[in-house]
């Protein structure tokens, strides 16, 4: 279970003592099942919910994906009251099609970041998209990061942090 | 990573690898869900 964007942001929650799960899709890694094109995918996220509401007891719940992750995770956050926002890095709108744009509809908190070099995330389309999203939103343009944010692996935690702060604490 | 748990989460027949960290009282009830990209999705 390694990806450098998820291992960034969830060892800094880890550092600053907030509790995270992260967690493979079905038929990724070492979880079983296969790919099942989105739908088994939220449902998948809707079990980690659960698991986190019913049985940590959590009453407060940010969800945070990236890539394919953003587009499932973001799109169950209607799903539970518990739920009280998401962060969406390099959401895949144009590869993922509109059902998952209009899941990720809600009146909650968003931060959406992106990079400036990103192309399958696609950069110039990205503005088209958030614009779509009710308030209150806001969002990060990472310099120079395509998809993959290699080397700016610190900056996007950062930003990450600074949201769950702003929206939790 | 140290304080981790490695676990799996049941959802119906499906076994969804996880790990997971609980913080101490202060941040209690509050915590962050984090999906992880597809690979395949990735190219990788």
């Amino acid at each position: 279970m390694y990806n450098n964007v998820v291992s960034g942001i969830f060892n800094n929650f880890i550092q600053n003592n907030i509790s995270c799960l992260r967690f493979n899709f079905r038929g990724v890694g070492n979880s079983t099942g296969n790919h099942s094109n989105g739908t088994g995918e939220l449902n998948d996220t809707k079990a980690c919910v659960d698991f986190l509401v019913n049985e940590q007891n959590i009453e407060k719940l940010l969800i945070y994906g990236y890539s394919y992750g953003a587009a499932i995770g973001c799109s169950t956050v209607n799903y539970s009251k518990n739920i009280i926002g998401y962060c969406a890095i390099s959401f895949p709108w144009d590869f993922m099609g509109l059902e998952y744009k209009k899941l990720s509809q809600c009146e909650k908190p968003k931060l959406f970041i992106q990079g400036n070099r990103d192309r399958l995330a696609i950069y110039e389309n990205f503005k088209t998209h958030y614009d779509f999203y009710l308030d209150p939103k806001r969002y990060k343009i990472i310099n120079e990061a395509d998809h993959f944010y290699l080397g700016f692996e610190q900056e996007v935690a950062k930003e990450t942090y600074e949201f769950y702060r702003s929206i939790i604490e | 990573m140290c304080g981790t748990e490695k676990i799996f989460i049941n959802n119906n027949e499906i076994k969804l690898e996880a790990e997971l960290f609980l913080s101490s009282a202060e941040n209690l009830h509050k915590a962050t869900l984090i999906c992880h990209p597809h690979p395949q999705f990735l190219g990788i």
